[in-house]
């Protein structure tokens, strides 16, 4: 079975549940008094999709503004970025749609893009509405969810999502994960329409 | 884990009692920072094995950032370290930067080294125990700064450039290693400035600690280094190369014997004088020059371990140069890399000095045929060459020169030259370790010498005489084409620094060797049927040496057959059994370590 390694980082405003998300996707655990994330934390998980084994290097970056210059070094070379924002908290959107954009400009062409409202289970002080969040998320060909890493919801699915929308070893031309690296890198060499 | 900012101006580096410093003592306390504690969960992190910082030692001592003060001069600005205490403060700042502000536009990469103060246990010490073991023996005692400079022009500042550099300090010797690491850290440090460090460091914090042998995953902003590092088993030339980056220990080479380049037609007389283990310095005209070359020498008699000091980059400031360039005493067996045009005269006396001009011009290679008189080195301006009296004891070898030569014409990749090089090298030691190698294997008692109820049998001394007479028929003549007076090389070799340090790692190899077979003849013994025949006193003697003995092959991982200390154990165990109750509630106490 294929082994592809795949870099993926998250961004977002800082509290949104990041490392969270991370923690729980990793080690299915929860802690409601985490440490604010210094830099980046790195973190593995393999999954198997298909016929191929997924192994996920994720890049858990500092939502701090004073860590804001370093994210290109995480979104750099990336095959997917989560972008997370707390339902409970209009301003986190905003901040999501400022990542969009840098994104866009600077991430790699072809980067997977998974937009998680994440804290799904604070529903009643929510601030976003799901459908404008959804509608957003559609018009930028993102995936979308609403999660709860407290409580373990849609959160292995967004990264099977992603597994879904990585482009095919074949297709990409190169593989990631073995063999030599003719050239760019499999997630700059495969442009998708948009 | 927080980041300590700039320090103050009065902690900067210019008082002068710093500057031949080598004790903690003499240090001000108010060097010693004391980090602020981690953000929350410190309660539980004391209760870890593993301290915040501990991994983060575990590869390195600090990383510095020295820039240039228009007051002061060089100057440490930030500084990410352990709780420790930063010595050598002044000697890390001059270090770090280009002696002469020549050329060097742009980036540049060297390392140097210096001596660590003597009378405090080694900073890794605990660590350095453990796993050392299967580490390739590189010198203790010493740390290794890799440098990473950056000088460009740059209007907005009152100088008109730009000038600093991130400094790794390690005790580590992977120079390869930590060279890519910095290429990774420091452009990103010199655009995005603090946080960076800070995250560089949270991720240096949570690497697994260098184990030798293992294939180690390190992630660092946004990439993730494979390494393997290698063990002292490795044969040079074959560390496993994974992915990028690959770990060279300071002994392999950096940039390559390619360093060689300008002085290539004495190779082989410089192979000599690194295997005698001769005073020599390198004049080059920049730290990264002088640093390849330094590395690329101790490493031209790998597998043999280069035993004396070495200094990539050594300066005036340094601690040990007045100790190195005095001349009331011989010059020492040391290796010095230098830029300064200073020590032309300083080091005026020293016996062999190697030239090394501007790499460009490579063209002039040819032309430097004779080695140079000694009297002729007057300055730094002098030609590329080597200035020496020193007559090879090995005749010249036309071959590899020839082969070399050809691969300048022909533009051979330099990844070719410099295998075809490091082969030769490599043979060349081969060939002549190859009878030293076999006659002190026969300096082991038989096997059948070893029995378990004596001390393990002696090894017999070296005897240089006897082992010339071996050269006759099984000298390094069935291995290499080469003629010269070999026993004369083998003589001067004798009395170096390098065989004493080669010959000590054997002597304590074959010791333990017979030490493991003396265990293992021992556990194949019946004790408990011994024991029946011998007297209580007797006995717990027996139980007592047993005990001495599996703390040894414990301490010190005697290379025994694997199952034997658990069998030793039991046996001791059943000896115990076998005596009266309130003898086994003695014996059964843990020894005192």
């Amino acid at each position: 079975m294929a082994l592809r390694e795949l870099k993926v980082c998250l961004l977002g405003e800082t509290g949104v549940g990041k490392s969270s998300i991370v923690w729980r996707f990793v080690e299915d655990s929860f802690d409601p008094n985490i440490n604010p994330t210094i830099g980046a934390s790195f973190m593995t998980k393999t999954v198997q999709y298909q016929n191929e084994l997924h192994k996920f290097l994720i890049w858990d970056t500092a939502g701090q503004e004073r860590f804001r210059a370093l994210a290109p070094m995480y979104y750099r070379g990336s095959a997917a970025a989560i972008i997370v924002y707390d339902i409970t908290k209009e301003e986190s959107f905003q901040t999501l749609k400022n990542w969009v954009k840098e994104l866009r400009q600077h991430g790699p062409p072809n980067i997977v893009v998974a937009i998680a409202g994440n804290k799904c289970d604070l529903s009643d002080a929510r601030e976003v509405p799901e459908k404008d969040a959804k509608d957003y998320a559609d018009s930028i060909h993102a995936i979308f969810v609403e999660t709860s890493a407290k409580n373990a919801i849609n959160i292995n699915e967004v990264f099977i999502e992603i597994s879904k929308r990585i482009p095919d070893v074949d297709a990409a031309g190169a593989s990631t994960g073995r063999g030599f690296k003719l050239g760019r890198q499999a997630s700059e060499s495969h442009r998708t329409c948009c | 884990m927080a980041l300590q900012g700039p320090e103050e101006l009065g902690e900067q580096v210019e008082e002068p009692e710093d500057l031949d410093d080598q004790d903690a003592s003499s240090i001000s306390p108010a060097e010693e920072i004391t980090l602020p504690p981690g953000p929350g969960g410190d309660y539980e992190a004391e209760e870890a094995l593993l301290l915040p910082w501990d991994r983060f030692s575990a590869w390195l001592h600090c990383i510095c950032v020295v820039g240039f003060d228009l007051e002061l001069g060089q100057a440490v600005e930030v500084r990410q370290t352990t709780r420790r205490q930063l010595r050598h403060k002044t000697s890390i700042c001059y270090l770090s930067f280009p002696d002469s502000n020549s050329g060097c536009l742009g980036d540049t990469q060297f390392c140097f080294r210096f001596r660590q103060g003597s009378n405090r246990k080694s900073s890794l010490g605990c660590f350095l125990e453990t796993t050392d073991r299967d580490a390739p023996p590189c010198l203790k005692g010493h740390y290794y700064g890799y440098v990473y400079f950056r000088q460009v022009r740059d209007k907005s500042l009152k100088r008109g450039y730009f000038q600093k550099s991130l400094v790794l300090i390690s005790k580590l010797p992977y120079v390869t290693f930590f060279h890519s690491l910095l290429k990774i850290m420091a452009p990103e440090y010199f655009e995005k400035q603090e946080p960076c460090l800070e995250a560089a460091c949270n991720d240096i914090d949570r690497w697994p600690t260098p184990h030798p042998g293992r294939i180690l995953l390190l992630p660092i902003m946004g990439v993730v280094i494979k390494v393997r590092i290698p063990t002292c088993y490795d044969k040079p030339g074959t560390t496993q190369l994974v992915q990028s980056a690959q770990v060279k220990t300071a002994h392999t080479q950096n940039r390559g014997v390619l360093c060689f380049y300008p002085v290539f037609f004495h190779i082989q007389m410089l192979w000599e004088l690194v295997l005698l283990g001769e005073a020599l310095v390198v004049m080059a005209p920049s730290p990264a020059e002088s640093s390849d070359t330094v590395l690329a020498l101790v490493s031209c008699i790998s597998p043999l371990r280069y035993s004396s000091d070495f200094r990539p980059y050594f300066t005036i400031h340094d601690s040990e140069f007045k100790e190195y360039t005095t001349r009331t005493q011989a010059p020492p067996s040391v290796i010095l890399g230098v830029t300064n045009p200073f020590f032309a005269k300083t080091l005026q006396h020293w016996p062999h000095i190697i030239r090394i001009g501007d790499m460009k011009q490579a063209g002039e290679m040819a032309k430097q045929m004779k080695v140079k008189k000694l009297k002729n080195l007057k300055t730094l301006d002098s030609k590329p060459g080597v200035y020496t009296a020193y007559k090879p004891y090995l005749n010249k070898d036309e071959e590899i020169i020839k082969q070399l030569q050809k691969g300048v014409h022909q533009k051979r990749p330099s990844a070719a030259q410099n295998a075809i090089l490091r082969r030769y090298f490599l043979e060349l030691t081969q060939s002549f370790i190859i009878p030293l190698e076999r006659y002190v294997a026969s300096l082991m008692p038989l096997q059948k010498s070893i029995s378990p109820w004596k001390s393990p049998p002696q090894l017999r001394p070296f005897v240089q005489q006897d082992f010339m007479k071996t050269l006759e028929k099984a000298g390094p003549q069935l291995t290499s084409r080469l003629k010269g007076d070999w026993i004369g090389l083998y003589r001067h070799f004798l009395k170096s620094p390098n065989f004493d340090g080669w010959f000590r790692n054997r002597r304590r190899e074959m010791t333990q060797k017979l030490e493991a077979l003396h265990l293992e003849a021992l556990c194949e013994e019946d004790l408990q049927q011994r024991v029946q025949k011998h007297s209580e006193v007797e006995t717990v003697d027996l139980v007592l040496k047993l005990k001495d003995k599996l703390s040894q092959a414990e301490k010190e991982q005697l290379p025994v057959r694997p199952g034997t200390v658990a069998k030793l154990r039991s046996h001791i165990e059943a000896v115990i059994l076998s005596l009266p109750d309130d003898l086994q509630g003695i014996l059964h106490k843990p020894s005192s370590p």
